[in-house]
């Protein structure tokens, strides 16, 4: 037998890219012709900045890159270039705004940042005190508390909405899906005044870490559910048909075959519910009060949480108050950051295994 | 009571409002093997899929007319469609391994999914996958998740995971469509194995397939927006070499469909 002999990959095996010197050239011109002119105009005359960049590098761009375009692909190629300097130019837009926003976050929040910020409470401070005494542990402590609880009450209800709207045919599923939609139409203050109205102003409970998380769920619900329900419908009919094929009951066909083939989306599922509470600050502020010590008790007494926190010492409005805000801020951006990144990575798909040859 | 494994008595089905099967009756004798035939739309699937309860997971689907497995009619009134399907199993048109699980697992999966409790399971891996001529090929890599195999390979596989829950008759809706002539080959090979000890019903739309395997075939037909009925339902022999219907010989002839 002569079986054919594998071979190294050579070092350029990806033909698609060699692009000739046409385009090669044209390229260069494009990214650097109307940047330089657009630098030495700023030079020379001294022009604002971003007035330029609309007023002459925009312009100028897209008019080098719809010629670039002509030149390397004729008629055709001017609505590319176009496209993909707009395409390019709105991206690079995008990016900068974000970036600028978590920059601010960044930078003003280092300001208050030490380690004993993270773990000390902030009992013993007024806006007289400097940053060396106090800290957001509480808070975080708070937020971890009232979103935990919420987030173990509402995934089950989530992603039991989402089985009932996927994989029954009760009568009752347009009647679900719209009152779901509505609901995450539902402004987090109502959530809030609510729970505040029916469970606290009635005397039946007092400010506390509970009633913050049951004013999140119905917040939370709507984005889980729909989302989950989603990433369930997506699952396809064969695999769960195979299953019932085999003598499933519906209730195994479910566990063991259709959850685990819609695993990474229910977490993404989760993530988004927990996205969209963890900010939340209306709700938290008539349900959960504020604290300045630490209180691990859910069932009584205040709490502060990052949102409320961060609103609370806004509004003192002095120098070092509003620098402790952007430091709760910062780190419950690095939290939220943490968080999603260990759920990727928890529920990432084993990765296959090389396929034998 | 009748001396047929298998058989139907006055099936019809709609989906909706639509009639489209009607007044279906064939007998599948035991360990024989029975093709259907027919153009496309003419409702073979779907009869199929009547004979272990997959259809009523049809949206809009309905029946009337009986199934009856060795004289009982599987949609009798106390009858849970979960004991049908663990006898009757089922092959589908396009391979349908579960990409979460591993090809070992997708073996033991019917043993799991059901629930049913079998003393045998020690070496069933091996039985199953050796049974749907698999085992020399995949031996050395149980544990590798199942959607790493080729389509033939995957096919096979959900073959293998049905053998193992020992079924009496095995459905086959299109087995082969999706394959290539090897694995086509074998999975022939496989169904004429598996003969000795299971009744089996397959959909083709492979003429030659269905002379090569097939002890009985019943050609179906749907005229212009009408149901899809039986036309001509004999010995293989016979509707390929007699057929009574002239349409039947135009069909198995290829002269239209």
């Amino acid at each position: 037998m002569s079986n054919a002999q594998a071979v190294e990959r050579p070092k350029n095996a990806e033909p698609w890219t060699k692009l000739g010197p046409k385009v090669k050239i044209a390229s260069i011109i494009t990214i650097a012709l109307p940047s330089s002119i657009f630098a030495l105009t700023l030079f020379v005359t001294g022009i604002d900045f971003m007035a330029g960049l609309l007023t002459i590098f925009l312009p100028l761009q897209l008019l080098v890159g719809a010629l670039a375009g002509f030149y390397s692909f004729g008629r055709r190629g001017i609505m590319d270039g176009l496209l993909l300097v707009a395409t390019f130019f709105l991206s690079l837009f995008v990016l900068v705004l974000l970036t600028s926003v978590l920059w601010s976050v960044f930078e003003a929040g280092f300001r208050a940042m030490s380690p004993h910020f993270i773990y000390q409470n902030n009992v013993y401070v007024s806006g007289q005190t400097g940053l060396e005494i106090g800290g957001v542990g509480h808070a975080i402590l708070g937020t971890i508390i009232t979103v935990g609880i919420s987030t173990i009450i509402t995934v089950p209800l989530g992603v039991a909405t989402a089985v009932y709207l996927t994989e029954t045919r009760e009568k009752g599923r347009g009647v679900i899906r719209t009152l779901l939609q509505a609901m995450s139409a539902l402004p987090s203050v109502v959530a809030g005044l609510f729970i505040f109205s029916m469970l606290i102003l009635s005397g039946w409970s007092g400010y506390s870490g509970l009633m913050g998380s049951l004013a999140l769920i119905p917040l939370m619900l709507p984005t889980i559910s729909r989302v989950a329900e989603e990433s369930l419908r997506l699952v396809p009919a064969d695999l769960r048909n195979g299953a019932l094929a085999l003598g499933a009951p519906a209730y195994r066909a479910f566990f063991m075959v259709t959850l685990p083939a819609a695993k990474s989306g229910i977490v993404t599922a989760i993530l988004l519910g927990i996205a969209r509470v963890i900010g939340e600050t209306a709700p938290i502020l008539l349900t959960v009060a504020f604290a300045n010590g630490t209180n691990i008790n859910p069932l009584e007494g205040g709490m502060t949480t990052l949102p409320g926190y961060i609103f609370t010492f806004i509004i003192l409005g002095d120098q070092t108050s509003i620098a402790r805000a952007w430091g709760a801020a910062l780190v419950l951006l690095v939290f939220v950051g943490i968080l999603f990144a260990a759920a990727r990575i928890a529920s990432a798909p084993k990765k296959a295994k090389k396929r034998s040859a | 009571m009748s001396n047929f494994h298998l058989e139907t008595k006055d099936i019809n089905v709609w989906f909706g409002a639509r009639h489209v099967l009607k007044d279906v009756n064939l007998q599948f004798p035991n360990n024989k093997v029975t093709a259907l035939i027919g153009p496309s739309g003419c409702g073979k699937s779907t009869f199929i899929r009547t004979l272990n309860r997959m259809h009523e997971l049809i949206p809009g689907a309905g029946l009337s007319g009986e199934v009856r497995l060795d004289g009982q009619d599987i949609y009798g009134e106390a009858v849970d469609p979960v004991d049908v399907r663990i006898k009757i199993g089922m092959v589908f048109q396009k391979p349908n391994p579960f990409p979460t699980m591993s090809i070992k697992d997708n073996v033991m999966s019917g043993i799991k999914l059901s629930g049913v409790s079998r003393s045998d399971t020690a070496d069933l891996v091996e039985v199953s996958l050796k049974r749907a001529a698999m085992w020399n090929e995949v031996k050395d890599r149980l544990s590798d998740p199942a959607i790493s195999l080729s389509g033939g390979q995957q096919q096979r596989l959900c073959i293998a995971r049905s053998l193992a829950m020992n079924p009496e008759v095995l459905l086959m809706d299109e087995p082969c469509s999706a394959l290539d002539p090897g694995s086509t080959r074998r999975i022939e090979e496989t169904i004429l194995e598996l003969k000795e000890n299971v009744t089996i019903v397959i959909v083709t739309h492979n003429m030659q397939q269905a002379q090569r395997i097939s002890d009985q075939t019943a050609f179906f037909l749907a005229e212009d927006n009408t149901p899809g009925y039986v036309v001509e339902f004999g010995e293989t022999q016979q509707i390929f070499y007699g057929p009574i219907d002239p349409r039947t010989n135009e069909y198995v002839n290829g002269r239209f469909g």
